[in-house]
């Protein structure tokens, strides 16, 4: 194997993070857009306000939306460009250096324990579960994991030597996980609002 | 060794020379590729697992029938003597009772139905109304505590349609909606005062809940649940209601 071959979780990082950014990217662009059309009139609907559980529109006008002092998204237009231009520059084969993989690491843990910390208010402060916002939920997980899992696979995070055989073993469920944890999300939110859901059916 | 190599980083530290014939047996791609075959298979499994329990739920919930029984015509549980009567029939031959959430939407696509039957079989039917409203929205308690205060003066049907014509403006929001409700209130000319007290007494969100107990041990589970003479009616409609009443009133 020669040292410009990527390791095989990189391959898989790499789509993760062009997929994922690209996607969150939309969804950023989309809930910023949004935002300013609800700044120039209050009374407006936003296209994805679909019932009272389902709804940008409150979700948006709540004080966790703008939890560093100015709208969430634009965290996201920005960070969500970077990740899905690093995952293109992985696509091409190349092999970036340990303090740009681990500058990746930091930006995707803020990420995601800001998604997490966001998805905590959704469901138990705020009531109400904004799709778009979802979408951001549902993308940054993956791109924290892949991340992760390729940056502790391939030395660039140091790993203990007791713990490297369980964070190989962990690395090969990879996807496995990304669903658990997603399911994990999905049985939340359909406890919370069982309630709700029932009405539907 | 083959386990250990999928995840070794490629070109990384390589602290122990490792023997050509290990090296060999990693060359071929088998041994990845059974690996990423556990992992897709326990991937395909939950996510084969989690709509399988999402189906039993579903299943489990009922989705498809109401839940609520058939009982007495004069199950007391239909009507109480402080029930709200929108109309009473001096023959009492029919009765119909409404469980409804004044922020349920299928109750709002109902109102202009259930209006009609009340304009066409007034005084010939009795329609009760009974507050039922639903955890997952959030206004439906403080708009039939509302409505209930407005009872208290006698404008119980005026708040009652109010509410209902103007569901869309105050409905699905996860703000308190108190305000709006209020200005009902004014519109109807109510005694403010009395309404505030009212409003925020314990005795009427009571009230509200004795309705909504009534439902519960009656079965009802989703809104509006329609009974006449104490016979549940099956996806409630002005064509299916009518075909009820008249069949009951002949």
């Amino acid at each position: 194997m020669s040292a410009a071959r990527q390791a095989p979780l990189t391959r898989a990082l790499a789509w993760v993070l062009t997929a994922g950014g690209a996607i969150g990217l939309v969804a950023a662009f989309v809930l910023t857009v949004e935002k300013i059309a609800l700044l120039k009139d209050p009374g407006y609907r936003p296209s994805c306000s679909i019932n009272p559980i389902l709804s940008c529109g409150s979700v948006m006008k709540t004080p966790q939306a703008e939890a560093f002092g100015f709208p969430n998204p634009l965290i996201g237009v920005a960070g969500f460009a970077v990740v899905a231009a690093i995952g293109v520059v992985l696509l091409t084969g190349a092999r970036l250096p340990r303090w740009f993989m681990l500058g990746l690491q930091v930006g995707a843990t803020f990420g995601v324990v800001f998604v997490h910390w966001l998805i905590f208010q959704s469901l138990y402060r705020i009531g109400a579960l904004c799709p778009y916002c979802m979408v951001v939920w549902a993308v940054t997980i993956p791109v924290f994991w892949y991340t992760t899992l390729a940056n502790l696979t391939s030395g660039d995070l140091p790993v203990p030597r007791p713990w490297r055989r369980a964070v190989e073993g962990v690395a090969r469920f990879h996807s496995a996980v990304l669903v658990a944890w997603y399911l994990l999300i999905i049985v939340l939110i359909g406890e919370e609002f069982w309630s709700y859901w029932r009405t539907l059916l | 060794m083959a386990k250990k190599k999928n995840t070794r980083p490629a070109g990384g530290k390589k602290t122990r020379p490792r023997p050509p014939a290990a090296k060999a047996a990693v060359a071929a791609p088998q041994p990845r590729r059974r690996g990423m075959s556990t992992n897709l298979k326990m991937t395909i499994g939950l996510i084969a697992a989690a709509i399988i329990a999402i189906g039993v739920t579903v299943v489990l919930s009922n989705s498809g029938e109401s839940t609520a029984a058939s009982t007495s015509p004069t199950d007391e549980r239909l009507v109480r003597p402080d029930s709200h009567k929108l109309s009473t029939a001096a023959d009492g031959k029919v009765t119909l009772v409404e469980f409804l959430d004044f922020e349920c939407e299928s109750c709002g696509a109902l109102y202009p139905d259930m209006e009609r039957l009340r304009a066409e079989y007034d005084g010939r039917i009795t329609f009760v109304v009974r507050y039922f409203p639903l955890p997952g929205h959030k206004n439906g308690e403080p708009a039939a505590r509302a409505v209930e205060a407005a009872a208290a003066q006698g404008k119980f049907a005026e708040m009652y349609r109010k509410m209902f014509e103007t569901q869309s403006a105050w409905g699905e929001k996860s703000e308190p909606q108190d305000g709006v409700f209020r200005g009902f209130a004014g519109e109807l000319g109510l005694d403010l005062a009395a309404y505030d007290a009212a409003f925020a007494d314990p005795a009427t969100a009571a009230r509200v809940q004795k309705d909504q107990d009534d439902g519960i041990s009656l079965g009802v589970d989703r809104t509006p649940t329609i009974y006449l003479n104490g016979e549940p009616v099956e996806r409630p409609g002005y064509e299916s209601l009518k075909e009820s009443i008249d069949k009951a009133l002949a």
